[in-house]
């Protein structure tokens, strides 16, 4: 299911958000070798600190499997300040309906195949496509420029979601080679994206019931006794109490604070990769 | 920074501003608008709104532009913040409770607008309707509104020489030989044919044109890119 985090949500999913940065940090500078900066295993950028909006796909365990980030191009973006080379010196598209969409990636280790015959595209990377383009166009958004590798270009040709056109040259960056394509947020794209896939119904996951999920999976890491019995009781009343998002939210990062990482059992076997 | 006074328009701006936001909400079918912006660069702040008087005074009297997170929490979102997002937000309680004693409703949203120096702004607009009718109204309008609420902030930004200065638009030649082929009277598929490109990536970067050029239509974009030498008239 999708998640979009953005600056008003995302005080509610720091830790979604830091297993993203992790997943970046495996896909762009572990695997595909771009040049990209890595602290504490995590890739964070200074777009980063714009307050994008994130598109993220959660796998049935709420773990992040594949993400992307969207800016404006109205304002900085990667295109006008970073990957300017791929516009051979040009200036950079700007419309308030043409959002840029970089940091494309799927966990390619976590996931099954789905899909059809050869040169299959996960389930997970479709969804992505999906949510990103669903999103784009509740915003009134038209036109995606999306920055990719040669790579991520046949994954969108082979998932009938072919961009329709490229602007500026493909140039070298670390290991591979990037370049700038245009896609339509047209419902007749996303339809075929959804059909290639068998994607029906809502993509966009509930935060109701994801924090609801969060709430189980930390009451049981409390039942599991490590803590005092008085605080886990206060802790646990603290979450059923809870009432909205935001309240739920608080209670569950006090209760992982003083838990630590036990709480997230699912993030700890992420990690290792 | 300095709060905003929504009450009034900020200094050197244009008067009319108010009536294009009348005739922007009389396009789309809207009741209000408002816009808040700041500029970076010289720290200025521009509040233009039309909503009615004694609800713009009791606004400022109440101190509502430091609690009402249709401007704060939403200027700093990316996609389009419909309020019903909003509503589980304190200061939204308070800032609509009052707004329902002078007619304005909770159907709303607001677009943020980010511009090239950091400058942002926000553009809200409100109708009071169905649930129904919002949705739909909501889905048909919010395309076009999102362009006008930027050219509306890039307007403001502009305001004063060196801010016009350092927004001097940046067209790629790309962009200039697709508006030069308009000059010569070519159709945008005609356009795609000369210059083997898809119809579509001729209207994008129209689009874009547009935007940069801070015009309506594609006439008015030929108009002042002749008028600023940036392309040739024929």
């Amino acid at each position: 299911m999708i998640l979009v985090v953005d600056a008003l949500n995302k005080h509610l999913h720091s830790d979604i958000l830091d297993e993203m940065f992790r997943l970046r940090a495996r896909v762009f500078g572990d695997r595909l070798g771009w040049d990209v900066q890595i602290e504490n295993g995590r890739e964070i950028d200074a777009f980063d600190y714009l307050d994008p909006a994130y598109v993220i796909g959660l796998d049935e365990s709420d773990r992040v499997v594949a993400c992307v980030r969207a800016l404006q191009t109205t304002g900085p973006h990667m295109l006008a300040d970073v990957f300017s080379d791929i516009l051979q010196g040009q200036a950079p598209l700007r419309s308030a309906t043409i959002w840029e969409s970089t940091r494309f990636c799927v966990d390619t280790d976590a996931l099954e195949m789905s899909g059809r015959g050869v040169g299959t595209v996960s389930r997970a990377t479709c969804e992505l496509m999906v949510g990103s383009l669903e999103y784009a166009r509740a915003s009134g958004i038209e036109d995606i420029i999306t920055v990719i590798d040669p790579v991520m270009n046949r994954v969108l040709k082979r998932s009938d979601n072919a961009p329709y056109d490229y602007v500026g040259a493909t140039v070298q960056m670390g290991k591979t080679k990037a370049l700038a394509a245009l896609l339509d947020c047209s419902e007749e794209r996303i339809a075929r994206v959804r059909a290639f896939a068998g994607i029906e119904g809502d993509v966009f996951l509930d935060e109701q019931a994801l924090a609801k999920r969060r709430a189980g999976r930390v009451k049981a890491a409390l039942d599991c006794g490590t803590m005092p019995a008085g605080v886990a009781q206060y802790l646990i009343e603290q979450i059923d109490a809870a009432m909205s998002v935001t309240e739920i939210s608080a209670a569950l990062s006090l209760a992982e604070d003083l838990l630590g990482p036990v709480a997230v059992p699912a993030v700890k076997s992420l990690a290792k990769g | 920074m300095k709060p905003l006074d929504l009450g009034c328009i900020s200094e050197g701006s244009d008067v009319a501003l108010p009536q294009i936001l009348d005739g922007i909400c009389a396009d789309f079918g809207l009741d209000y608008a408002a816009y808040a912006g700041v500029n970076t660069i010289d720290n200025s702040i521009h509040g233009v709104v039309n909503y009615p008087d004694a609800w713009k005074e009791h606004y400022v009297e109440h101190g509502f532009q430091a609690i009402d997170p249709t401007l704060i929490m939403a200027s700093r979102s990316v996609g389009v913040v419909d309020w019903t997002r909003l509503q589980e937000t304190e200061g939204f309680h308070t800032v609509f409770r009052d707004a329902a004693d002078f007619g304005i409703g909770t159907k709303g949203l607001t677009i943020p607008v980010r511009g090239p120096y950091g400058d942002r702004g926000m553009f809200s607009v409100v109708r009071e309707c169905s649930e129904g009718e919002w949705s739909s109204l909501r889905r048909e309008i919010i395309s076009g509104l999102q362009t006008q609420a930027t050219l509306f902030h890039d307007r403001l930004m502009r305001h004063g020489r060196t801010m016009a200065a350092m927004r001097q638009p940046a067209l790629s030649e790309r962009e200039k030989e697709i508006l030069q082929w308009i000059a010569a009277g070519k159709s945008q598929p005609d356009i795609g044919v000369i210059l083997t490109i898809s119809t579509r990536t001729v209207e994008v970067h129209l689009r874009s044109v547009r935007e940069k050029l801070g015009a309506l239509t594609t006439p008015q974009a030929v108009a002042r890119a002749i008028g600023m030498g940036l392309i040739y008239p024929i």
